[in-house]
């Protein structure tokens, strides 16, 4: 496996994230800028001009027409994936930390930031699909989160629920049309920030990560927890690979120690896990900083991963990765033969 | 390829003059399917260059998603704005290969190697420290017998066999587990090229009161009238290059050495009368 090395940004990256035929990345940084780039051969199709200042967030929708990004200019933006043209801006109090896309791309959330007298928000627009069409101001909903801010958040299937992750370690499940509270649960140790929130390709599931260094997975229904995996060090990112059952977490020694730590200590590594027997079964390093997002490619032949040190790392599976079972795996894949 | 070799490329259209003057691009079909190009280019250096490329031409078919083989045709936006198509080595490198190979256990063998690690470690602490010269459990240099005693196991404290004959009264390889290639038995040992490790210390002259002109060839011619000279070590300054004034020369044979001995104390060479003695006293 020899990662393709990505550096177009110039600081660390925040987040990446695959479109959904997977044949484009697009990776945003504290930089100001977001580049897209072709995952096959990391050859780099465009960057998008706008922001002014560090960026937190992308998001594609379904179709790969539109793209949705989120900043510390207090701005969230939709731009033209093509051409790269800015097509909509819409402002805010306080920085985006977080843009997704629903499933069938027609409605786009973003996550508010908790800053200067302003509480967190979860806000919902309907989007037109149309690239050359107008995109509307107005806010389809509003969530103002009071007890504790919105990390992370999400569309379930049919955009029935939105799913939030927040700061004290709660998961609370929103009904998607009338913005009620319907269920919230603590699924991480408690004043233990939710990193990410990735959806399993069909949505009825999906994987936390959290600074108490474990990562969950979580039904989306009934927000109870299936799975969880404990590791050494606190995750940014985790993320569910389709094809095999396996699991991507991505973390590490928080920035602000980074210099106090050797790059072998500061566990900088994407650690591998298998989805249902919880345990780890191999490590792939390369960052020297801590890895702030992994992302899989949505047909399960690679990740790549966006690091504190400015790199994003693009990775195609090698055969042992897909070769690999359990005993017990094997015995069932004869019998079904 | 063939494009570029043909200069239809409007950024080397700069260069016509120069390129008229070189024979046009070949290209030449040969009969088991294969193309030879034979491209004619200046150097940098303003050398001509003539090139031929033999190439074969197969036709590989992918079926791609219709929308991502659309999305490859896009033109550049942004920074990457009218640049050539293909990834540019500026934002876009291969790394080092990793082997990822997952493993049932994985935690377990890694945690293994820590033990590994951890025993190792235990080891270092536990290795004492041995003198060499008395066996004392401190370093050999903090020896109170040290500059008493000869190192442990050394049969000749005035080793000749050092590389360094002006300093090898003081040292000795001093360990008592090693064992020098010239002791490990005499058998075949003769015919090591040079001889080096099987010098014999007896059969070393030591040759002061040498010219500072003097070469190591000179001695060496001088020296071996009387036998095979194995080795000629002459002393040289460091910084000027010049002989210091003194030499060592070992034969093969020590009734070589002796007739040397003999024969060379006291003779003439350039303007100094040479003194010749065995370097090592007879034990």
């Amino acid at each position: 496996m020899r990662p393709i090395l990505l550096s177009g940004h110039e600081r660390a990256l925040t987040q990446v994230k695959y479109n959904s035929d997977g044949d484009i990345i697009f990776s945003v940084s504290k930089d100001h800028v977001v580049c897209a780039w072709f995952s096959h051969n990391g050859e780099r199709l465009g960057t998008y001009h706008g922001h002014q200042g560090a960026l937190w967030t992308v998001d594609v929708d379904p179709t790969s027409t539109l793209l949705a990004t989120g900043g510390a200019d207090n701005t969230m933006r939709l731009w033209d994936v093509k051409s790269g043209k800015l097509l909509k801006t819409w402002d805010f109090l306080t920085s985006i930390k977080r843009v997704e896309f629903s499933s069938d791309g027609r409605q786009i959330l973003g996550v508010t930031e908790k800053r200067s007298g302003q509480l967190g928000t979860i806000v919902v627009y309907e989007i037109n699909p149309d690239p050359e069409g107008e995109q509307t101001d107005e806010q389809s909903l509003r969530i103002v989160c009071e007890d504790a801010k919105a990390t992370v958040a999400g569309f379930s299937y049919q955009s029935q629920f939105i799913i939030a992750g927040h700061e004290d370690g709660t998961v609370s499940q929103f009904d998607a049309k009338t913005g009620e509270l319907l269920y919230s649960t603590q699924v991480h140790e408690a004043d233990m920030q939710i990193t990410d929130l990735q959806w399993a390709p069909d949505r009825t599931y999906f994987i936390t990560s959290s600074k108490d260094k474990t990562a969950k997975i979580v039904a989306t229904e009934t927000l109870e927890v299936l799975k969880s995996y404990s590791t050494d060090t606190p995750l940014n990112s985790a993320a569910i690979a389709p094809v095999k059952d396996y699991v991507i977490l991505g973390g590490g020694q928080a920035a602000m120690d980074v210099t106090t730590t050797s790059a072998r200590q500061g566990k900088f590594e994407a650690r591998f896990y298998h989805k249902i027997f919880m345990e780890e079964i191999g490590r792939v390093r390369g960052h020297f900083g801590p890895l702030n997002y992994v992302a899989v490619h949505p047909q399960g032949t690679g990740y790549c991963s966006g690091g504190e040190d400015g790199y994003v790392r693009v990775h195609h599976f090698d055969k042992p990765y897909f070769d690999f079972m359990y005993e017990v795996e094997r015995e069932q894949a004869s019998a079904n033969l | 390829m063939s494009r570029a070799a043909g200069r239809t490329d409007w950024a080397e259209e700069e260069d016509d003059d120069s390129v008229q003057q070189l024979p046009p691009t070949q290209i030449v079909k040969n009969k088991d399917g294969t193309e030879t190009i034979i491209t004619y280019s200046i150097r940098e250096d303003g050398k001509k260059v003539k090139m031929a490329r033999r190439i074969k031409k197969t036709t590989v078919k992918h079926t791609v998603n219709p929308r991502v083989a659309e999305r490859k045709q896009w033109p550049k936006f942004g920074l990457e704005k009218g640049r050539a198509p293909g990834p540019h080595s500026d934002t876009t490198s291969v790394g080092e290969n990793i082997v990822f190979r997952p493993v049932a256990n994985w935690k377990a063998s890694t945690q293994e190697d820590k033990d590994q690690e951890a025993k190792k470690k235990l080891g270092n602490v536990n290795a004492k420290i041995k003198c060499r010269i008395c066996s004392g459990d401190h370093f050999t240099t903090k020896c109170p017998f040290k500059d008493t005693m000869a190192p442990e196991g050394d049969p000749t404290p005035a080793d000749m066999g050092s590389d360094t004959p002006e300093a090898a009264g003081g040292l000795g390889a001093g360990s008592s587990s090693y064992v020098p290639p010239h002791l490990r038995g005499r058998a075949g040992a003769g015919e090591k090229m040079g001889g080096k490790f099987e010098r014999d210390e007896l059969a070393t002259l030591r040759v002061t009161n040498v010219s500072e002109l003097a070469e190591e060839q000179d001695l060496r011619d001088m020296f071996s009238r009387f036998g095979h000279v194995t080795r000629v070590f002459l002393a040289k300054d460091r910084e000027t290059g010049r002989a210091k004034g003194f030499a060592f020369v070992s034969y093969a044979d020590r009734t070589d050495a002796a007739m040397a001995c003999e024969k060379m104390d006291g003779h003439g060479f350039h303007h100094l009368i040479l003194r010749v003695e065995f370097a090592a006293k007879k034990a």
